[in-house]
């Protein structure tokens, strides 16, 4: 038998772009379509699926078998020779569709016709197939039975070479996958899932490299029994995971490679019922020192495990989402895995209230999006900010790179299920319980103002510190209500006096980003509530009129002092040359508010571009608002921008600020990967964390960040790019930094610090948890902020601790100065302090450099 | 085409020619060579050394009117040059280097030297053109009265977006600032310039001094992003994602802190002495969105320059051929494993990526069947050395061919391999340091460039004249040009 004709993987599978979210209270389908959306050009419309557990409320016990009908005259004989024969079907329905699928976007082939099947395994061919196959647990043996039949489903109406007319999209209990070559939001909408909820939703936006793929099959999600799976990235040893599938007896069906993970997951699971940590470690292998950090018995186990299936390990760049109904612990489950180099991105989120609510995906914006509409029409009171927000190790012996979000059967009462987080060690991530949350969480976005008088005096004279500590400490005793109507308050005096505004901007930009101890409050609702309260701000500023000429009030924008505001929207856009005519090329003086909805999130008509137009026009002041994952804002502005000055709110995209180049960049918010490449002069402030190689290749500049960055920041800098990081850093930090020499080249410093829910600012246990920090480094210098010496010589690569002196402390002290101006972290609070005890610097910080090979 | 001859006082050459004692300086020899080898410089009593690298060797020597036959005191006698056995290897051997040299010194194909094939075995080598020897050599006469064949390129087939034409089916490939001087960058430009084709400045940064030229210089970004800032990359017109090299796929690229002279550290934003590191791959690109990512910032950057993916030749190269485009690129440029400077390990050079002759034709076909074969360029490099190299690699699917090496060998480099080492060339060629700089003339390399790039566009049209081609377009992806010696059913007739 030619078995390689099998194991060609038929499509080159590129990047993705992937969600999951597990919720406590069932999800209707329709919350899933803008993060989808959001997360378009991570796909190319050549395939996209979703996938829901916890969908078929009151026949949890029937397996719901879907097939895709490519050929509906293959519908009688599928019927005929595979259900009638083998299954009892108590119901049999067609998934509702649009009537014309060219009536939905972004579908370019009709989709199949999906029948779904209500079943059960008749006894006597149960029986025969036990007797057959040796199997005795009645259960497995039927879930076995189901994974066979429709594979030969598969092969003889879906084969390889040959007409393609039928194919099992999902055969699971509780469980369904809807997929289909268009982008993954309009083959929900084609199948009108809308409206369906379910506890678990997975969705992928594919990105095949092949162009013309034409048959569903290769869509995400990939399904074992009762397990759906999307996978973002690439499998480079697919070929040696078939021939490991096949010693096992499984063929994949479908060619990609997302097919054999899911294909292992479920064989890992279901047929050797390892629990969900062994079959993490066969999948992603603790590996180096994180192996060693592993207790001894653990290491004893994952060595058996790694012997027995190291080549069904998958290599290479990927990422996992699985969505699972686990039947034998009665317990729906939203699984997410990551390779062990970090090579995808990925960011975890939790969120606990009214309803709990656990999110994954490729991209932070796309959690915001689902977050946002959920709170804004779910009608549980959720809050659109989610309490904790993370991005794992992978193949570490800290998470072990992997989060499983577990919804217990057992139902608490009105249709609810208990929420819980876990690693893959079974550590819990948890949301501290002692806050409280808001009776009416929606309704403190209409809260009414309190009046201008009462918060006045905030705005006026003081230094910003001053008002930022005099304000939080009036909230602090407050309530909720009282609180909204404070911050609301703030917004409406600001909106309302120009000479307020640019005072109002800054205390509620402060009140946004920065950890501070509110009492019983949860930080997040008073984030949220400042959000609302700075988009109520900027909003406020006047558009100019149509046509360019002076507005309402007789002038272009309005006086604020000497200074002028003036608001664009994407309606707006086209008036940006006329505008500029007509305020007599003063743009400079000008502070310009971009309201970047509606604008496209890349390409000539982005809110980037326009920027970079106003940029050319003379602007120098941005204030750019309702972002939701818009990209390469702040790249275009060209050489010498200094003095160029942009805030973004809301969502940022990826590479922002990346080329920047004398200009100064403020994230407001989490910000997400390839920020800040080659970086040459200017400054980013990232008042929350940052993905992926962050500053890759930079080479001047400086950059602070209030939170963590994932792996690989400042990788290949050079020159004297200088970083502060407040929290701490992933893997391969620094990775072959030549950042000149150790005093006036560049450097890195990483704090280790974490602001708790009461505002305190906390030294975290491992102040660098990862490896390879300083990885082929021939130049600059790191510090470590590690008062206890926890960081060891086996978490350097390459490089070494040497003394810090006195110097390096006149050199890193400038940048802490400005880090405590931005982010209030204190240098003598803060930092210097350790148990309340007053430190030198050279007994905090540790210094390291590339250690002298050559 | 001027006549540029050697910068070093005595010519590399294949055949030596010896005056005797005995001459009496009667000047029959300078009159029986047609080629030049014997002169008396006005006001000289004496016969000049004999310029032997222009002697064609024993055929001419051995012919009944030749200098030795003429020379009255039989003083003459030609040789072989035991040096220029030494010269090079077998994939660029002593005769392709003299030919090149030749051509870069004359501006006209080399006449009788057998420069056509090398002697690896293998790859170009092998590939043999579907033409008897001698109808090639006919096609050369009497051409003046002939339409002239149209070389030009289109670079950017999407339809949309500047259109840029190369005019020549050529371009200079990417040789860093570090790797080579400003003053050899120069020269690459002033010549690509005056033939309205490309160079490309490497990853190594773009130096001010090829500004005037920038119309003609493409830029890199390369996974060190070393001198890659938005300026130099809104200067380009063509931008080049360089994921990977043909000559070293899987390595980075590591210059020692020696060869990080102050210059080379300004340029790319590094220290004098300290070592770069160029990575594999690109830390930000892990898969074709992530791709499709970078290639739209560069874009949000110059939204009006072309896009060039230059990748080595994998295995599955059709799928990362397509990919690209989907991804909007203009060019793909695949880079197979005969190229690479001293620079670049053998380890890696010999044996690591897939012949560009067989990557060529699995990308253009696997292009053609989706259906998007003429909506982007095709182009190859990695051992392209000569006319015949080009229109070889033409006939199996590509566009246009990237040169490198002979841009190189124009300039007198005789592939000894010690571009890495120490400062660099002894030839002052690949190497910033400024003394050794100092051994080149910028006017005399642009020439001797130029000169190459006329004699190569001469010898291209001669052999599609000789296929009875009007066009490089008609010969791309046309098989019937070339005959491989392990497939005889395919020659033609």
């Amino acid at each position: 038998m030619n078995r390689s004709l099998h194991f060609t993987k038929r499509e080159a599978e590129g990047g993705c772009g992937v969600i999951g979210v597990a919720s406590s209270v069932p999800v209707a389908g329709r919350f899933l379509l803008r993060p989808l959306e959001q997360m378009h050009n991570r796909g190319n419309g050549k395939g996209g699926g979703i996938a829901a557990a916890g969908c078929f409320p009151g026949r949890e016990d029937e397996y719901a078998i879907q097939v895709g009908y490519l050929d509906p005259s293959a519908i009688a004989e599928v019927e005929k020779e595979v259900f009638t024969r083998r299954y009892i079907v108590s119901e049999r329905e067609e998934i509702p569709t649009v009537d014309d699928y060219r009536d939905v976007p972004g579908i370019e082939v009709e989709p199949p016709r999906v029948i779904r099947y209500f079943c059960r395994v008749r006894e006597e061919e149960l029986d025969r197939f036990m007797e057959k196959t040796g199997l005795e647990d009645r259960a497995a043996a039927e879930d076995e039975f189901i994974f066979t039949v429709s594979g030969g489903l598969d092969d003889r109406w879906y084969p390889a070479e040959g007409e393609k007319r039928a194919f099992v999209l999902s055969h699971g209990k509780d469980i369904l996958v809807l997929k289909g070559v268009g982008y993954a939001e309009s083959i929900a909408r084609y199948y009108q899932l809308d409206n369906i909820s379910a506890f678990i939703w997975i969705g992928h936006q594919r990105y095949p490299t092949r162009g013309r793929v034409w048959h569903p099959g290769g869509a995400h999600p990939f399904i074992g029994v009762n397990s759906a799976l999307v996978h973002n990235g690439d499998l480079a040893n697919y070929h040696s995971i078939t021939e490991y599938l096949a010693q096992k007896g499984l063929t994949p069906r479908f060619q990609t490679d997302t097919e054999v993970a899911a294909l292992l997951f479920d064989f890992y699971t279901r047929n050797l019922r390892y629990p969900l940590e062994y079959a993490i470690e066969a999948i992603a292998p603790t590996t180096e020192r994180d192996f060693d950090m592993l207790p001894k018995g653990k290491q004893r186990l994952y060595r058996a495990i790694r012997a027995a299936h190291i080549h069904g390990s998958p290599d290479g760049p990927w990422f996992f989402i699985i969505a699972r109904n686990n039947i034998a612990e009665s317990r729906l489950e939203l699984i997410a895995i990551t390779d062990t180099s970090m090579l995808r991105p990925q960011v975890f989120a939790i969120s606990r209230g009214t309803a709990d609510i656990g999110a994954v995906a490729s991209e932070k914006q796309a959690i915001d999006a689902f977050l946002h509409d959920f709170a804004g029409e779910g009608g549980q009171g959720v809050c659109p900010v989610a309490d904790r927000v993370w991005v794992a190790r992978g193949g570490s012996h800290t998470d072990g790179g992997a989060f499983i979000f577990s919804l217990e059967k057992n139902e608490t009462g009105n249709g609810r299920k208990q929420l819980t987080c876990i690693d893959k060690f079974n550590h819990p991530v948890e949301v501290p319980g002692e806050l409280v949350e808001p009776g009416d969480g929606p309704a403190l976005f209409s809260i009414r103002a309190e009046g201008a008088s009462e918060v006045e005096k905030f705005l006026n004279g003081k230094t910003p510190e001053e008002s930022f500590s005099g304000f939080t400490a009036l909230l602090k005793t407050a309530d909720y209500e009282t609180s909204a109507a404070k911050i609301s308050g703030l917004a409406e005096a600001a909106a309302g006096d120009p000479a307020l505004f640019d005072n109002g901007r800054l205390l509620l930009s402060m009140i946004h980003d920065r950890g501070v101890h509110y009492g019983e409050k949860k930080k997040k609702w008073i984030t949220a509530l400042a959000a609302a309260a700075l988009n109520r701000l900027f909003s406020s500023l006047p558009v100019p009129a149509p046509g360019g000429g002076p507005n309402r009030n007789g002038k272009p924008g309005r006086v604020r002092g000497d200074n002028l505001a003036v608001r664009f929207g994407v309606t707006e856009a086209k008036e940006l040359n006329s505008f500029a005519t007509d305020i007599h090329d003063d743009a400079v003086s000008w502070t310009m508010a971009v309201d970047a909805g509606g604008f496209p999130v890349e390409g000539e008509e982005s809110v980037a571009a326009f920027i970079v137009k106003a940029h050319e026009h003379g602007f120098r002041k941005f204030l750019v608002y309702n972002l939701a994952g818009h990209r390469f804002l702040g790249c275009g502005l060209g050489p010498e921008s200094g003095g160029t000055v942009l805030h973004l709110y809301g969502s940022s995209g990826d590479y922002a600020g990346s080329g920047l180049d004398g200009a100064e960049l403020h994230i407001h918010g989490d910000a997400q990967d390839q920020v800040g490449q080659i970086l040459k002069s200017g400054r980013i402030i990232i008042h929350g964390n940052v993905g992926q190689t962050f500053l890759y290749g930079a080479k001047g500049g400086e950059a602070y960040v209030l939170g963590s960055t994932a792996g690989r920041p400042l990788i290949n800098a050079v020159g004297s790019v200088r970083a502060v990081v407040n929290g701490t850093c992933l893997d391969y930090a620094a990775e072959s930094f030549m950042a000149g020499e150790s005093l006036d080249g560049g450097f890195l410093l990483i704090n280790g610090l974490r602001i708790n829910i009461y505002g305190e600012v906390m030294g975290m246990e491992e102040r660098f948890p990862g490896s390879n920090f300083f990885s082929l480094a021939s130049g600059g210098a790191g510090y470590i902020n590690d008062p206890y010496r926890s960081m060891t010589e086996d978490q350097l690569n390459g490089a070494e601790f040497v003394e810090f002196s006195q110097k390096d402390w006149l050199v890193i002290e400038k940048y802490l100065k400005n880090n405590e101006k931005f982010f209030g972290i204190s240098i003598n609070g803060d930092i210097l302090t350790v148990d309340r005890i007053r430190k030198w610097p050279q007994e905090i910080y540790r210094k390291v450099v590339a250690a002298a090979f050559w | 085409m001027k006549k540029t001859g050697s910068r070093h006082k005595k010519a590399i050459t294949k055949f030596l020619v010896v005056r005797g004692e005995n001459c009496m300086a009667c000047g029959l020899c300078a009159r029986a060579c047609p080629e030049g080898v014997h002169v008396r410089e006005p006001g000289f009593n004496e016969m000049s050394t004999p310029l032997s690298h222009l002697c064609p060797g024993s055929s001419c020597a051995e012919r009944s009117d030749s200098c030795v036959a003429v020379c009255p005191r039989r003083n003459l006698s030609v040789l072989r040059d035991p040096q220029y056995e030494l010269l090079g290897d077998k994939r660029w051997t002593p005769d392709i280097i003299s030919a090149v040299m030749l051509m870069a010194e004359t501006g006209e194909p080399p006449g009788d030297i057998s420069y056509r094939t090398g002697d690896s075995g293998d790859g170009f080598d092998r590939l043999k053109l579907a033409i008897p020897d001698w109808a090639l050599d006919e096609s050369g006469e009497d051409t003046e009265d002939l339409p002239p064949v149209d070389l030009g390129v289109a670079l950017n087939r999407r339809g949309e977006g500047p259109s840029i034409r190369i005019s020549v089916p050529f371009y200079g490939g990417g040789m860093s600032y570090g790797s080579i001087s400003t003053c050899v960058m120069r020269m690459r430009a002033r010549a690509a310039a005056a033939f309205g084709t490309f160079t490309c400045t490497g990853e190594g940064g773009y130096p001010d001094e090829l500004f005037p030229y920038s119309k003609h210089v493409i830029t890199q970004v390369a996974t060190g992003l070393f001198g890659v800032r938005e300026d130099t990359i809104r200067r380009a017109p063509i931008i080049e994602f360089k994921y990977a090299q043909g000559a070293k796929p899987g390595l980075g690229g590591h210059l020692l802190g020696s060869k990080v002279t102050p210059e080379v550290a300004r340029m790319r934003e590094s220290v004098t002495g300290v070592s770069l590191f160029s990575p594999f791959p690109f830390h930000s690109v892990y898969s074709v969105e992530d791709h499709k990512k970078h290639l739209d910032w560069i874009r949000s950057i110059n939204p009006n320059a072309l896009i060039s993916v230059k990748v080595s030749s994998p295995r599955d190269i059709d799928m990362v051929a397509v990919g690209s485009y989907y991804a909007g690129a203009h060019i793909i440029h695949i880079d197979g494993g005969y190229g690479g400077t001293g620079a670049a390990p053998d380890i890696a050079k010999k044996n690591i990526a897939m012949p560009i002759e067989y990557a060529i034709p699995k990308a253009h076909r696997f292009l053609e069947k989706e259906g998007i074969r003429d909506r982007i360029a095709l182009v190859a490099s990695g051992g392209i050395r000569t006319p015949y190299d080009i229109i070889k690699i033409i006939a199996l699917g590509a566009d246009a061919a990237v040169l490198g090496t002979s841009e190189l060998v124009a300039l007198e480099c005789v592939r000894c391999g010690n571009c890495e080492k120490d400062k660099g060339c002894p030839r002052g060629i690949a190497t910033t340091d400024p003394k050794l700089q100092t051994l080149m003339d910028e006017e005399w390399g642009v020439k001797r460039i130029s000169n190459m790039y006329a004699a190569f566009q001469e010898e291209i049209s001669r052999i599609l004249r000789a296929f009875g081609l009007s066009s490089i377009a008609e010969a791309r992806g046309n098989i019937s040009l070339l005959h491989h010696p392990s497939y005889p059913e395919r020659r033609n007739p």
